[in-house]
């Protein structure tokens, strides 16, 4: 009997009784008070299972974007201790170089004769860091920004960043280039006037861009003082160069 | 029985939709409070992150299978729900005697009726998988693979028996289901509510 009471409740949710089954079904439903109750637990069940089990890649999925969220922004208070190293700044160094010719290169191709804007020098490295420990997220999140030149939310990974590794010049410089972009020039000096004074290799970087800083604004006078203290060993020593020739 | 949902119910859209930009935007701004409860009763931030994301996802399910509409603001709700799981988890870690540390914050009745939906189809769900997996190994399969592939005539070729035997088998997997849940204690305390 049993067995059948659960046969009739599948058919009834499935649409296949005919209309004088649902009619005596749906009295039963009424009268019969212990039917009605397995009959509620039974649909409740399926449509349960149902959800349950169409949906168990998908809530997967859901949970590894929670999961990573909640470490980001709940746990990162609390990652500052974890060891996290930048170690691109040899890759970093090649690309400068690399940037440098092709800055120089874009100076003879189109740069003649017209007092300079910050545009024409203003052409920044792609971010690439590589950071070690667990804050992937807000990684990726910063270079996918920056190199497509949204800064505001490069500016915004990048604090969140830099809360984390307060000495990781990298993440400074390219926070400060994010501000220069989003014209906060005092944010920015702050940041390229603190790179600039300590010894990293980013150092004469952070003084290049202090320049550009004053270039932005147009105060020539500023810049021109600023870039005559780039060494000649230095790598921006050529676009240096090649600015204070044109603001001469 | 259409309700207008509320402003914020585009959290629950991206819940369903696996929006990290607009659930990053929960972690944000809704989370913050959360965190210092939990913190402030006993627990510590990875706790503080279990409960959160539990929630998110019971949030996710009831709007999967019963279209959850928001009518309160999102903040309120979810808080409320937080902090009761949190206080549910102390209770079941034996911190009877904490004192609650709390900001008076006043709830809605609005508030109040969506988070005990939630609960309660919380402890439905959960009542449901443990009942589950009291079932015998064949009717977890013929039930998983009834509800996976929908198709009964698929259901049974991949069983490998005939059309009419997996039909009588899955409404009786479900009906001692039925009988497990119903004999539950849990069950009645749900029924209760």
């Amino acid at each position: 009997m049993q067995k059948e009471k659960y046969i009739r409740f599948d058919r009834y949710l499935n649409n296949e009784l005919s209309e004088g089954e649902i009619n005596s079904f749906e009295e039963q439903l009424k009268s019969d008070a212990d039917f009605k109750e397995d009959f509620e637990i039974y649909s409740a069940l399926e449509s349960s299972l149902r959800s349950k089990f169409e949906n168990e890649e998908e809530a997967l999925v859901l949970r590894k974007t929670l999961s990573d969220l909640g470490s980001h922004y709940i746990k990162q208070g609390e990652n500052d201790k974890k060891e996290t190293k930048v170690i691109s700044l040899f890759r970093f160094r090649n690309l400068m170089i690399a940037a440098s010719i092709a800055l120089l290169i874009g100076f003879f191709l189109f740069n003649n004769g017209r007092s300079p804007v910050y545009d024409d020098f203003a052409q920044h490295n792609s971010l690439e860091l590589a950071v070690r420990g667990d804050n992937n997220e807000a990684v990726s999140k910063a270079e996918a920004a920056f190199n497509s030149k949204n800064y505001e939310e490069a500016l915004k990974q990048l604090t969140i960043l830099s809360n984390n590794y307060p000495n990781d010049t990298e993440i400074s410089l390219y926070l400060g280039i994010s501000q220069l972009e989003l014209n906060n020039y005092a944010e920015a000096e702050t940041i390229f006037n603190a790179i600039s004074g300590g010894n990293s290799a980013l150092a004469t970087k952070a003084v290049w861009y202090k320049a550009l800083t004053f270039l932005k604004q147009k105060k020539l006078e500023e810049c021109k003082e600023i870039l005559k203290t780039i060494p000649e060993s230095a790598e921006e020593y050529p676009q240096a160069k090649s600015l204070l020739k044109k603001l001469s | 029985m259409e309700q207008k949902p509320h402003e914020d119910q585009l959290y629950i859209e991206a819940l369903l939709k696996n929006d990290s930009k607009v659930l990053s935007e929960i972690y944000k701004s809704f989370t913050r409070k959360i965190v210092s409860f939990v913190k402030n009763n006993n627990g510590n931030s990875d706790d503080a992150q279990d409960i959160i994301q539990e929630t998110l996802v019971t949030i996710y399910h009831q709007a999967k299978e019963k279209n959850l509409v928001l009518t309160c603001p999102f903040d309120a709700y979810f808080f409320l729900l937080c902090k009761r799981k949190w206080l549910n988890e102390l209770k079941k870690r034996g911190h009877n005697r904490v004192t609650i540390v709390e900001e008076i914050t006043s709830v809605t009745e609005e508030q109040e009726s969506m988070a005990e939906e939630t609960e309660i189809f919380e402890l439905q769900h959960q009542l449901f998988e443990s009942k589950f997996k009291e079932l015998g190994k064949k009717c977890q399969e013929m039930l998983n693979a009834a509800f996976k592939i929908k198709s009964m005539e698929e259901v049974a070729k991949f069983l490998g028996v005939s059309y009419g035997y997996a039909r009588k088998s899955k409404s009786e997997c479900m009906g001692k289901l039925t009988q497990l849940v119903k004999n539950s204690k849990e069950y009645l305390h749900i029924k209760a509510q």
